[in-house]
């Protein structure tokens, strides 16, 4: 493994009395997609909220132990939510379309880190539009309302919108679990072509997605990490006898 | 749905097992036949090839639906494979019975030939390679590879016997020509039953990858 993008160290998460996550420590790398699997509940949602801090907004949680982002704990003194949800970008389940234009949605994050200059706003809504594949089927319609594309065109627009404030790693929660096989697979495709720039961790119920899409794989189970290691071997071959009983189906 | 995946995985098992039998079977009847020069039984053992190849066709379809259906992984796909090994190798061994009994049933003066057969240690090297299979299947039917830990070992002897077959034949043929044609016949059948040996080696390799996921090679 190269020089990893984000590690966390014996980290533990409680939310009130409830352990949510106990003692995950994986290392991360660029330019790979890493899946997360495991049963409803295992912790996999509440790890990757914890990679750019979306569970600050929780009030009973409670983290310990680290998460680093370059070698930095993004939890540390002197570290800006703000800036680490701009370099760690997130794609939630359902497609999440601001009820502006497509253009708007994407030059949205832009403007708010203070790019005004509406040239290179247009570059960067027809480069994150390219890069999330939406391009050619919106370009005649960017002052159109984003609410009236498909969910999978809905889905890749959330994409490109995260792509817009040049993130280096995007984090996708269940971003197929609402959208039909067609679209699914454009989804993936997509996630195939962005590990070429940016690191994906992609939270999914779907294994068969999981094995399609990643490089490596994670098998959590009541917030632990069971196992963590190369997806070909996760599938053909796992450690634990937990990973094998869940990945073939006798539990979860 | 898994149930119903992990319940076909339980039937066709137990159908690899028989077809593997069958196989099996095949071979014994044949050296049987070959040791007492019993024709019927050899033209019994040619009569089954068919079905062998028809059960191997059938099992082979349905093992490739079930990989199709229910995306395996892990040891149901292990599992798979190795089933899919089993029927190929079993066919194999099924064809070389069938090929001894073709040999039972060719030789000309054919009641002498238990005679040769029994000085050509083919009974001994048949009943090695006989073990084998079966240590193999019992392996795969419970999934233990206790069976099958000196099949290594076990095949260097067959394959031993197998030259000393061939060193013993020749010493036959050229003291007397007149069993030339019997003796070429049964170094054939020596080499067969060398091929069946490794035959069930190819499966407890595969019954290893099914148990333990790693992939060894049986020397």
């Amino acid at each position: 493994m190269s020089e990893p993008i984000i590690t966390t160290e014996k980290l533990n998460l409680w939310y009130g009395d409830s352990l949510a996550l106990k003692d995950v420590s994986i290392q991360v790398e660029n330019r790979l997609v890493t899946a997360l699997i495991g049963p409803s509940g295992c912790g996999k949602s509440t790890l990757v909220r914890c990679f750019n801090r979306m569970n600050d907004l929780v009030d009973c949680c409670r983290i310990h132990g680290s998460v680093r982002y370059h070698g930095k704990d993004i939890y540390g003194t002197g570290s800006d939510p703000v800036e680490i949800r701009r370099r760690i970008g997130m794609v939630f389940q359902k497609p999440n379309p601001f009820p502006k234009s497509i253009y708007e949605n994407v030059a949205y994050g832009p403007r708010v880190h203070g790019i005004k200059d509406s040239s290179k706003l247009d570059a960067i809504v027809e480069r994150s539009l390219r890069n999330a594949a939406l391009w050619d089927e919106v370009k005649d319609r960017l002052n159109e309302s984003a609410m009236g594309l498909s969910g999978g065109q809905q889905q890749r627009l959330c994409i490109a919108r995260t792509l817009a404030v040049e993130p280096e790693v995007i984090l996708m929660d269940e971003p197929c679990s609402a959208l039909d096989p067609i679209a699914t697979a454009k989804i993936e495709s997509l996630i195939d072509e962005l590990k070429r720039n940016y690191c994906v961790i992609i939270v999914t119920h779907n294994m068969q997605q999981a094995s399609r899409v990643s490089d490596y794989t994670g098998f959590m189970y009541l917030g632990e990490m069971i196992e963590f290691g190369e997806t070909g071997r996760i599938f053909e071959s796992p450690d634990q006898e937990l990973t094998e009983n869940y990945i073939t189906g006798r539990f979860g | 749905m898994t149930d119903k995946f992990h319940h076909e995985l339980v039937v066709v098992k137990d159908e690899v097992l028989a077809m593997a039998y069958m196989a099996e079977g095949m071979l014994r009847d044949s050296v049987a036949a070959l040791r007492t020069g019993d024709r019927a039984l050899a033209a019994s053992v040619k009569e089954r090839k068919s079905a062998l190849t028809g059960r191997n066709d059938t099992l082979e379809e349905e093992l490739y639906h079930l990989i199709a259906l229910y995306h395996p992984v892990a040891r149901d796909m292990r599992m798979i494979a190795c089933s899919l090994k089993v029927i190929g190798s079993s066919e194999r061994i099924g064809r070389y019975g069938k090929d001894i009994a073709s040999v039972v049933l060719e030789t000309e003066d054919n009641n002498r030939l238990p005679d040769i057969v029994s000085a050509l240690s083919i009974p001994h090297m048949a009943d090695l390679v006989l073990s084998m299979i079966n240590d193999a299947l019992k392996a795969y039917d419970g999934e233990d590879i206790a069976y099958i830990t000196r099949h290594s070992e076990r095949d260097d002897t067959v394959d031993l016997l197998r030259h000393t077959i061939f060193r013993e034949g020749l010493s036959y043929m050229m003291e007397d020509p007149r069993t030339i044609s019997r003796c070429t016949n049964l170094l054939m059948v020596a080499r067969y039953l060398e091929r069946c040996a490794d035959h069930s080696c190819k499966i407890a390799e595969k019954v290893i990858y099914m148990v333990t996921g790693e992939r060894i090679e049986i020397r």
